[in-house]
């Protein structure tokens, strides 16, 4: 004998004699009455198990929403993530380099200068005490204006270079909002494991809907490699783009 | 257009703030305030007489695009020159922001030439 009919037996075995009872000595009210409560019982039980199927699949649901979302970020969201933090590894190797560069470009340019400049420098103190032979002085004259016609030159180079300087740091801007994109990325991730830990845990959990990146906001710097849609190649494009429409 | 005009740079990175009013200065433009977002320009334009903005459009609070049209929307303000300065590409942005009637528009990265070349582009439209 099995326990599913021990415990059938345990429960209904007292109510199916009560009711065997009253029908066998006629006695109808008896009879119906135990019936009703039998019928009751019944009925509370299979509600219940409504109850219980019904908050089973709402989980199931949940979860499955849940579920969806983690493969949606692990199968399109982390590689987009990958992508663009190697892009942001790239802007920062450019833009130190073109720094670098540009640094190492003009080092040469102000050294010379300044060697130049000493090389004047002693025949300019025996100009200024008047112990100048003529000779040297009209080599002084010569050497004096190709000084300041170099100088001229080799410092407008280096005033262009500092300003490449300047722009090259621009990095800084378009890195930080790729990476701004990568921690909203984090955030959806930490979101969507923390819903589906609790829901694990049993205790009822609501859904966050993800923030959806907003055009009207502003998507940040396109990423080689990542799907943006319609989007401009550089400068050209706009100017074309605008021109287009009349401006 | 003389160079005492008065702008306003806002961008939300202060590194970029910096190089955009350094490469200004070098155009001769040495009168240049900055703000970090719509939400403290906005205020800045009301208040200040301001004779060219600079926004960027991707910034927490109030992004460029609405302070465009914040500005078009303020009777003030209506006429004064927009320049978009970002890294919005998608094409539908660029529309968008000509439509809310932004006078240019420079992608990033850009060049220290192409910032020159469209604020005189705005100036001279203006002048004409």
């Amino acid at each position: 004998m099995n326990s599913g009919i021990t415990a059938l037996q345990k429960e209904f075995g007292a109510s199916i004699a009560a009711l065997a009872g009253a029908l066998a000595a006629g006695h109808e009210e008896l009879f119906l009455s135990e019936l009703d409560a039998l019928m009751e019982r019944r009925e509370k039980q299979l509600f219940g198990e409504l109850r219980k199927l019904a908050t089973g699949l709402q989980t199931a649901l949940l979860r499955f929403s849940i579920d969806s979302r983690l493969v949606d970020l692990a199968e399109k969201g982390i590689p987009d993530a990958r992508h663009r933090l190697d892009h942001v590894i790239k802007l920062t190797d450019e833009a130190a380099h073109r720094t670098m560069d540009l640094v190492e470009r003009s080092g040469p340019l102000a050294e010379r200068t300044a060697a130049r400049a000493g090389e004047l420098v002693a025949t300019w103190q025996r100009f200024r005490a008047r112990s100048i032979a003529v000779d040297d002085f009209r080599r002084m004259i010569q050497a004096m204006d190709a000084f300041l016609e170099a100088t001229r030159v080799d410092m407008e180079k280096v005033r262009g270079n500092l300003a490449e300087v300047l722009l090259a740091q621009g990095y800084q801007d378009l890195s930080g909002q790729i990476i701004r994109g990568v921690m909203q990325l984090v955030g959806e991730l930490e979101s969507a494991l923390s819903e589906l830990l609790r829901l694990s845990a049993g205790s009822s959990a609501r859904r966050n809907e993800a923030s959806r990146t907003d055009v009207r906001r502003g998507l940040g710097p396109l990423v080689p490699g990542i799907e943006h849609g319609a989007a401009v190649s550089g400068q050209q494009d706009v100017d074309a783009l605008l021109s287009g429409l009349g401006m | 257009m003389s160079k005492d005009m008065k702008f306003l740079v806002v961008d939300d990175f202060s590194t970029m703030r910096r190089i955009i009013k350094n490469l200004l200065n070098d155009l001769g433009y040495a009168n240049v305030a900055e703000a970090d977002d719509g939400t403290t320009a906005l205020p800045m334009l009301q208040a200040g007489n301001f004779d060219f903005l600079v926004t960027d459009w991707n910034m927490p609070g109030m992004p460029g695009l609405d302070l465009l049209k914040a500005v078009r929307a303020d009777a003030r303000l209506a006429k004064l020159p927009v320049l978009m300065l970002t890294a919005e590409a998608k094409r539908e942005q660029i529309i968008e922001a000509a439509q809310a009637g932004v006078n240019g528009y420079v992608i990033k990265p850009f060049t220290a030439e192409t910032l020159k070349e469209k604020i005189n582009k705005i100036l001279q439209a203006r002048a004409a």
